[in-house]
């Protein structure tokens, strides 16, 4: 019993933090047909920002409480700004290229975040535990579990329950259904797509950098961090369907249960697993488990 | 496009061409006077870069030391270090280089033992001597060993030899004849693999009945355990043996802190846990009463070569070594050594015999102990020294600094252990 609780526990942590992440990636490619390689640049950005940011707060005397402020104010101005240098100084100018291109655009764009977040804080890991510790910890099945990660996992909720309300409940979130199923036709009936390309990039930027700015505090902040992201990112969103976010949910939570399961149970499948599950759902379901349908032209 | 990308591609020559500034290090003699040359790879920026500049530290002070001793036909040596950046397509490329266009005799360095494994191939094809200063994994040493490859660090064989008889000796008795419950979490290659198995043999031979509850093997540079702490926690453990290091043996510390981890059971690692770079990162955070070792310790053995070796290393970079330094200012020695005894003119074999039956005197040696080649392994041995950890603010910015030393002479650990078998 206890490892089963374990195993669901540690699997649903995991696949809180890996939604919110997945969710930035599905959403741009969703509406934009992008598959952003430089999100996982974005997450690691977001990491470092909070990690560092909440290190100069607390040196200042500041109380603890604050650094969920300072986090959660790092990922929305940093993944804003990075997100819109990205769209607006490099991507804006690669539109309607192949989708191959954008990839090897954005792989470039990765490897370059890579090394300008090694440029400006250097190869040293970062730890801000502070905000991590603060609000205890809860004693489940005789297993201690931080309240920081179920915290997580209510931001996970709040935040794909926000996605799914911007999209299904709001004017602007139709006007993007538009452009996602026919971008001329969106043209021609006087919608904005250039507009809603940089305000989905941005949203998916700032989602990335969440992701990295709540994680911070509970892992080692450390070069390379955005590379191993963005292919745990990768098998989520192939696991749901590219352009779902409800698939991004339930692929996170796939792969959560499935590292975690294989972490407890049999440790030398924690890497295969993933790739495991994935390869399985290419083999039968070579469109993810909740792809969006789209229209064919004939 | 056309106007952004010149400015992209300006910042990424600006990027990609900074860490090949230490590409150029030269240390030594000049190519005209040297009588020869020895290729250091040691990983110089990114997440390995401090092993690499201690490295090159270190052989800065075996050149010092070797030139202060004076002693007759001493070499004059030409060291060139390169980048390898933790890749082994990039070091076997500069083993080639170093040998075919720098005339290299000699390779010293490498940190990461599945690159050492590569780079001990392409050394004994070109014919040159590997003299391994930081890697650590046995596999070298026995399956992988030939001809042209020898190791001045302590390897992992060594560490869990030691750490098997500190286990027999210290935590073992506790358990009145029930097995003790191990718990094993190392890296997820080859090193993590060769020191579970050498502790295992080890166990063996010190004839610990032990059970294994888990081994886990998270990636290298994996920047959250939080999963791997909770498995280990999940179930009843005497002793957690962990073989991480550098900055995952900090990560793996600072997130297992904020939990009862180190109150769940007992915590060792026998190799690289109280490297200085270790103890430094974690200052306060590090737990009092874990067991720890490490290949070279800046407050053990309080010999004057040592304390000179520590002083002087602080001296010129204004903070204290790790491990990696005292490895290569070993390696150096050793390659002066047996140049020195053969003449640099002498054929391959000359130099093979003379390693074959070096003796140095090192830092990390006690008094009244040289560290010596083993013959059948081309494995330096040493004396491993474990400690505990303890508050101790005389290496800042370390808060906590090994102490309870527990020592052990390799010609104690080639004996049994005479303690009665519980």
């Amino acid at each position: 019993m206890k490892l089963v609780i374990a195993m669901l526990m540690d699997g649903v942590i995991y696949a809180s933090w890996l939604f919110v992440i997945a969710a930035g990636l599905t959403l741009i490619y969703g509406v934009m047909k992008i598959l952003n390689m430089a999100h996982g640049s974005f997450y690691a950005i977001g990491a470092y920002s909070g990690a560092s940011l909440v290190g100069i707060y607390l040196a200042g005397g500041n109380p603890v409480w604050g650094s969920y402020l300072v986090l959660l104010g790092a990922a929305l101005v940093i993944g804003a700004l990075v997100g819109l240098m990205a769209e607006r100084g490099l991507l804006r100018f690669m539109y309607g290229r192949d989708e191959v291109v954008m990839i090897l655009v954005t792989y470039g764009l990765l490897l370059i975040l890579e090394d300008v977040i090694k440029l400006i804080w250097g190869v040293e890991a970062y730890s801000t535990y502070q905000p991590y510790t603060l609000l205890g910890r809860s004693k489940i099945a005789g297993l201690s579990f931080a309240n920081y990660d179920f915290v997580l996992i209510g931001v996970s909720l709040l935040v794909g329950f926000l996605l799914w309300w911007g999209l299904n409940r709001t004017r602007s979130g139709k006007l993007l259904q538009v452009v996602i199923h026919d971008r001329n036709t969106a043209s021609t009936q006087g919608i904005n797509v250039t507009r809603m390309f940089t305000v989905t990039f941005v949203i998916g930027a700032v989602l990335g950098a969440l992701a990295g700015a709540l994680t911070a505090p509970g892992i080692s902040v450390m070069p390379g961090l955005g590379v191993e992201v963005i292919v745990l990112a990768f098998a989520v969103v192939v696991i749901g369907g590219l352009g779902s976010v409800g698939g991004a949910l339930v692929g996170a939570l796939i792969v959560g249960l499935a590292r975690a399961a294989a972490v407890h149970i049999y440790p030398d499948a924690e890497l295969f697993v993933i790739y495991g599950v994935m390869a399985l759902v290419l083999a039968f379901r070579p469109q993810g488990l909740f792809a969006i349908a789209s229209a064919r032209k004939i | 496009m056309n106007r952004s990308m010149p400015w992209l591609l300006l910042l990424w020559g600006f990027i990609s061409t900074g860490p090949l500034a230490y590409a150029a290090v030269e240390l030594g003699a000049t190519r005209q006077e040297a009588d020869a040359t020895v290729g250091c790879l040691f990983p110089m920026s990114g997440r390995g870069g401090l092993y690499g500049r201690d490295s090159a530290v270190g052989v800065e002070l075996a050149l010092e030391h070797l030139e202060q001793a004076g002693l007759k036909n001493t070499p004059r040596l030409r060291v060139l270090f390169a980048d390898s950046k933790s890749k082994a397509s990039r070091a076997v490329r500069q083993v080639r280089d170093f040998v075919h266009n720098e005339q290299a005799r000699f390779i010293c360095g490498v940190v990461n033992s599945a690159i050492a494994l590569q780079v001990t191939q392409v050394a004994q094809d070109l014919e040159v001597f590997f003299i391994g200063t930081d890697h650590a994994s046995s596999s070298l040493t026995g399956e992988s060993l030939n001809e042209f490859y020898f190791r001045t660090n302590n390897d992992s064989a060594q560490s869990m030899r030691a750490g098997a008889r500190y286990i027999r000796e210290h935590l073992y008795p506790d358990k009145k004849g029930e097995p003790l419950r191990i718990a094993f979490i190392g890296p997820d290659y080859d090193y993590g693999y060769q020191t579970w198995k050498d502790l295992r043999s080890s166990l063996a031979r010190e004839g610990v009945r032990y059970k294994v509850i888990k081994t886990l093997w998270p990636k290298l540079y994996e920047p959250d355990y939080t999963t791997f702490i909770r498995s280990l926690m999940s179930q009843q453990v005497d002793l957690v043996v962990n073989s991480l290091w550098g900055g995952d043996m900090v990560a793996f510390v600072q997130q297992a802190v904020r939990t009862d981890f180190f109150q769940h059971s007992r915590f060792a690692n026998f190799d690289t846990g109280a490297n200085y770079e270790v103890l430094s990162a974690l200052g306060s955070e590090l737990p009092q009463g874990l067991i720890l070792s490490a290949r070279h310790h800046v407050n053990w053995p309080d010999t004057k070569l040592n304390k000179w070796f520590v002083y002087r290393f602080h001296a010129l970079t204004g903070r204290y070594p790790s491990y990696a330094a005292e490895g290569a200012y070993s390696g150096i020695l050793a390659i002066a050594e047996a140049l020195r005894q053969t003449g640099s003119d002498a054929s391959n074999s000359e130099i093979r015999k003379a390693l074959l039956g070096l003796k140095l005197h090192l830092p990390e040696d006690p008094e009244g102990f040289d560290s010596y080649m083993n013959p059948q392994d081309h494995q330096l041995q040493q004396v491993i020294a474990i400690g505990e950890t303890l508050r101790d603010l005389r290496y800042p910015p370390a808060q906590m600094m090994l102490g309870k030393w527990q020592v052990y002479t390799p010609q104690a650990l080639d004996t049994p252990s005479n303690l009665p078998t519980p």
